[in-house]
């Protein structure tokens, strides 16, 4: 255990090239290390050994699905999970006296990595207006604030309501019951910003919201695409699935803008193979495509189908599928015949040559899936992409088989769980309705603000009061700089939190902080011990219990903060007992079991070991979209351009982070290490730009509002980026993405595709020469 | 998987399938038999169907089967073996006519195995039901069970175990539930507009 640091640590950039594999036993090495920096050796056991295991905490570091319970290992997590896990079980703690030595002020000066690693939140905090200092409040006293803020309120609609996918399934829905009752559907989430797009286009074309794969598909599909999305970083134990699929005989293609570590080879830990050998090759075929162009990609491939059907009629294409069960193909089959080549090779960097071997790839498989993350729905032609992946399913039947189907990769680990509990600004009237017959009172019909639409209303004082289950809004966001104007203009901001962040730092004349217990922590209640559910990426609904002594006895679950804040708001509302809700989380899922379609009999099931699974409707040969079928889409054609001098900049990750969180400033498949202020380039578009390593260079975003929005500060690292593409960390870039650029139809951020130029830093100890 | 010196094929053809006059495609009787028996139980044709497709329930009457998985209607994962020794393995149902047939296929390359059963009514009221299995299996294995002794004992265990369900059902004289779905070409139809399987939340989820 080490003490949190006092003072930011200096260090500097140094760079090695990129890592060929993933995890092996450094991802173990780093995972112990850095736990053991923040706890003891019997918590981190404890912790690790009931993660991701049956009656035990469900890893909050991603909605990967966990193998069936007989299958499972000893050891069921990966580094990242690890490192997360006892991020939130440090011995480290924030007093009152943390806050008294440190003014608001302060904090948001601070770095992300410095506020996270001052440790765990342990009494409720008030700053008021006018002070530059929280200071401590009880309970009771804090409640009555928020209840006498919202009550305030002229409009229940000025309130807002955020909800992190961290979130279990029975505070979601505590959430959005506390929220409509309350007379709002302002319900924004971190869905907003992740994979909203997949889910537009899923439901327009399936029907189903959801992906349609099991971890069962995945082992058995004859060929996997990995599309914009980064497994060896983002959501490591996928490489399980896909040693296992490729061990089956299953080939892999891997198409993304950069070359990570973890699509090209994997080292299993748990496995002698991985420890002592080279470890299991990932990506059989690896398509470095530039930024967006993964829509002409699909076009491009559905073209070459089409035209392999017409060379040997009968033998490409599913037509008992396509017959009765999908609309809209001729007209499809149509537009796509008039793909243009040129544009496929400028949209994607890839040459025809290239997607013809794919093709074949695609001829020789009878099972196919199609995985995808925010490298596909964070552009601005996110939703369209989806349903172009859609149709590359359909023409071959590669949907409701086994070994096939639609995987789209979810972050937050119960982000899926928490919009299936309602937390949606345009619930359907059928919920809505199930809502007002339980507990009889009115919800409100109207839609509410998303993630972005709710910044513009903060701004613009629309919405004074904002609530944050869980999260780091602020850090989350686009435009950085518009978001936490946004904040700063609330009259109220509050967070449940286990952790200090940025979004405590920047927020409204009033705020509060509302510590909570975390995923590893007991939870005990009038009731008695108490467990929650959760949803993975794969649709299996099961619980997660904390085994660690809270961090603090103040601390209040997640569900017991909810209910009191709205028996103190909306109490004698509606016929809802936030009592017991609060003392047995067992009736609230008697509640859901009654209102969410697929969770009947839901207190029996869950507690099965394992819990259950959801069915997707199109494995039932249901299409549940207004037409009642699978629709194939005609999508306008999109050629990503940059003018000259300007680059595709798309924000990710590094290894070493979790969501808005850096826990150090390596990021160690990629070669970079002590600082995250990096742009990665191509070799060949430093040249052009008169740019070497080592320059340092701000990040202008080009956007047609007038406003100029400029990362400062970042050094250029050549690196085998796409051409005409750069790569930055997130959140430190979210600066560049303006709030008015969504993705078409999901009102999405586009944290991908945006167009930045470099502009070299002068040195700014010398006065500027004319 | 098929390899590149293979024509390309279309993916509804699952092997050993084919179009009927009726322009349904459905599974070919297997003709390369490893194994065939066939075991008559005193329970009418639609009992005896319900209860056999009631895959879970399996351990209770299987000497072999440890544990069945019912991850859909059309994909199960099964564990068998004998004595500490033990075998995971999916399947995948290509083919399944309430009362009358089910085809299944193995997802594993090795060893691969593909089967069918057909229940039909006899005179007396009660079902005759035929289960037919191809066994594929590689390497060493395939050594192994070249010999008509192997065949032999796969037969024999398979008869064990039609027996062991025979007793089952006979004793139990109705199902523990049922599933009246159809598959075709691995892909669950459906005659109903909103089978309860289908009903679950609807709303795109982000």
């Amino acid at each position: 255990m080490q003490n949190p640091p006092g003072e930011e640590p200096e260090t500097t950039l140094s760079v090695t090239p990129p890592k060929k594999w993933a995890a092996g036993v450094p991802a173990v090495v780093h995972a112990l290390e850095y736990s053991l920096e923040q706890t003891s050796p019997r918590k981190t056991g404890v912790d690790l050994l009931a993660m991701n295991q049956v009656g035990g905490i469900d890893c909050p570091g991603c909605a990967w699905a966990d193998p069936a319970p007989s299958r499972r290992h000893r050891n069921e997590y990966c580094e990242n999970g690890a490192k997360h896990i006892n991020d939130e079980a440090t011995t480290r703690r924030i007093t009152a006296d943390f806050f008294r030595e440190h003014s608001v002020a302060d904090l948001a000066a601070r770095s992300d990595m410095w506020l996270n690693q001052q440790g765990r939140l342990t009494e409720p905090m008030i700053k008021r207006p006018g002070s530059e200092h929280y200071e401590p409040i009880s309970w009771n006293d804090v409640l009555g604030v928020f209840a006498q803020e919202l009550k305030a309120l002229d409009s229940p609609d000025e309130a807002v309501f955020y909800t992190s996918g961290r979130a279990s399934n029975e505070a979601a829905f505590v959430l959005q019951l506390f929220a409509r009752a309350f007379g709002t559907n302002n319900l924004p989430d971190c869905s907003n910003m992740c994979h909203e797009s997949s889910g537009f286009a899923l439901s327009e074309t399936l029907g189903t919201g959801k992906g349609t794969v099991s971890l069962t598909d995945l082992h058995h599909a004859d060929l996997i695409f990995l599309v914009g999305q980064n497994p060896g970083s983002n959501h490591p134990r996928q490489l399980s699935a896909l040693e296992e699929a490729k061990r089956n005989g299953c080939r892999i293609v891997a198409v993304n803008p950069l070359p990570e570590a973890g699509l090209r080879r994997f080292k299993n830990p748990q496995k002698a193979s991985g420890v002592l050998g080279r470890g299991t090759q990932i990506a059989d075929r690896f398509l470095h495509i530039k930024p967006g162009g993964d829509l002409a990609l699909f076009q491009a491939l559905n073209l070459l189908l089409l035209e392999a059907e017409d060379a040997a009629p009968g033998s490409v294409l599913d037509h008992d599928f396509i017959d009765a069960h999908t609309t809209g193909f001729e007209e499809f089959a149509r537009h796509v015949r008039t793909v243009d080549w040129d544009d496929v090779r400028t949209a994607t960097g890839l040459t025809r040559a290239e997607i013809e071997k794919v093709r074949d790839e695609v001829l020789d498989s009878e099972r196919v899936i199609v995985c995808w993350a925010m490298g596909i729905t964070q552009h601005k032609h996110g939703v369209p992409t989806v349903r172009e992946i859609v149709n590359f399913l359909m023409l071959r039947g590669n949907l409701g088989r086994a070994g096939t189907g639609a995987c789209p990769v979810r972050g937050h680990s119960n982000v899926q769980g928490d919009r299936t509990m309602g937390i949606w600004e345009q619930m359907p009237d059928t919920f809505l309705d199930a809502l007002q017959k339980e507990f009889g009172f009115d919800p409100p019909r109207p839609h509410g603000l998303d993630s972005v639409d709710s910044i513009k209303a903060m701004r613009e004082g629309r919405v004074k009061v904002f609530l944050a289950l869980a999260g780091n809004f602020v850090r989350a966001a686009p435009d950085s700089e518009a978001t936490e104007e946004a904040m700063r203009s609330c009259r109220l901001t509050a967070h449940i939190s286990t952790k200090l962040n940025r979004s405590h730092t920047v927020c409204g004349d009033t705020a509060l902080i509302l510590p909570t217990l975390g995923r590893t922590e007991r939870d005990v209640q009038a009731d008695g011990e108490q467990f929650v559910t959760v949803e993975n990426s794969m649709s299996e609904v099961h619980t997660s219990q904390g085994r660690l002594e809270p961090a603090s006895p103040l601390l209040l679950s997640e569900v017991a903060i909810l209910c009191r804040l709205a028996r103190r708001t909306v109490n004698g509302k509606a016929d809802i007992p936030w009592d017991m809700f609060e003392g047995d989380y067992g009736t609230i899922r008697d509640r859901i079991s009654r209102i969410v379609p697929g969770f009947h009999d839901f207190n029996a099931r869950v507690t099965r070991p394992g819990g259950f699974q959801l069915p997707n409707p199109v494995n039932e040969g249901v299409f549940n979209n207004k037409v009642g079928k699978a629709v194939f889409t005609s999508n306008e054609r999109v050629v990503p351009r940059a003018p000259e001098g300007h680059l595709l900049l798309q924000t990710l990750r590094s290894h070493d982070q979790w969501n808005t969180i850096p826990y150090t400033d390596n990021d160690r498949y990629r070669g970079i290490h002590g600082s995250r202020h990096v742009v990665l380039v191509n070799p060949a578009d430093l040249t052009e730009l008169g740019l070497a390593q080592g320059d340092h260079v701000d990040l202008v975003s080009v956007w047609g509002d007038g406003s100029e929005r400029r990362a400062e500060n970042f050094e250029v690292v050549p690196y085998p980026a796409a051409k005409g593409s750069a790569a930055a960390y997130y959140p430190e870039t979210n600066v560049l993405v303006p709030l008015d650029s969504v993705a078409d139809i999901s009102n999405q951020p586009t944290s991908k595709g945006i167009i930045v130029r470099l502009e070299p830093v002068l040195d700014r100890t010398q006065p500027a020469t004319a | 998987m098929a390899h590149k010196d293979d024509a390309p094929q279309a993916v509804p053809d699952t092997p050993g399938t084919r179009r009927h006059g009726d322009g349904v495609r459905r599974r070919r009787p297997l003709r390369q038999r490893h194994v065939e028996e066939t075991v008559e139980v005193a329970v009418p044709v639609r009992t005896a169907y319900n209860q056999w497709t009631q895959f879970k329930t399996f351990p209770r009457f299987s000497t072999v089967v440890h544990g069945v998985e019912q991850i859909r209607p059309t994909m199960t994962a099964w564990t068998i073996g004998y004595g500490p020794l033990r075998h995971r393995f999916a399947v995948e149902i290509v083919e399944q006519d309430p009362d009358a047939y089910l085809a299944w296929r193995g997802l594993e390359q090795h060893p691969s195995h593909q089967g069918e059963v057909e229940f039909r009514p006899t005179a007396s009221g009660g079902t005759a039901i035929t289960v037919r299995m191809l066994l594929e299996p590689r390497g060493a294995a395939r050594i192994l069970t070249r010999s008509s002794r192997a065949t032999r004992l796969t037969a024999r265990s398979v008869r064990g175990e039609l027996m062991n369900f025979k007793r089952f059902i006979e004793g139990l004289g109705q199902e523990g539930g049922a599933w009246r779905g159809t598959i075709r070409n691995g892909r669950v139809q459906h005659d109903h507009p909103e089978p309860p399987r289908s009903r679950v939340a609807q709303w795109p989820v982000g």
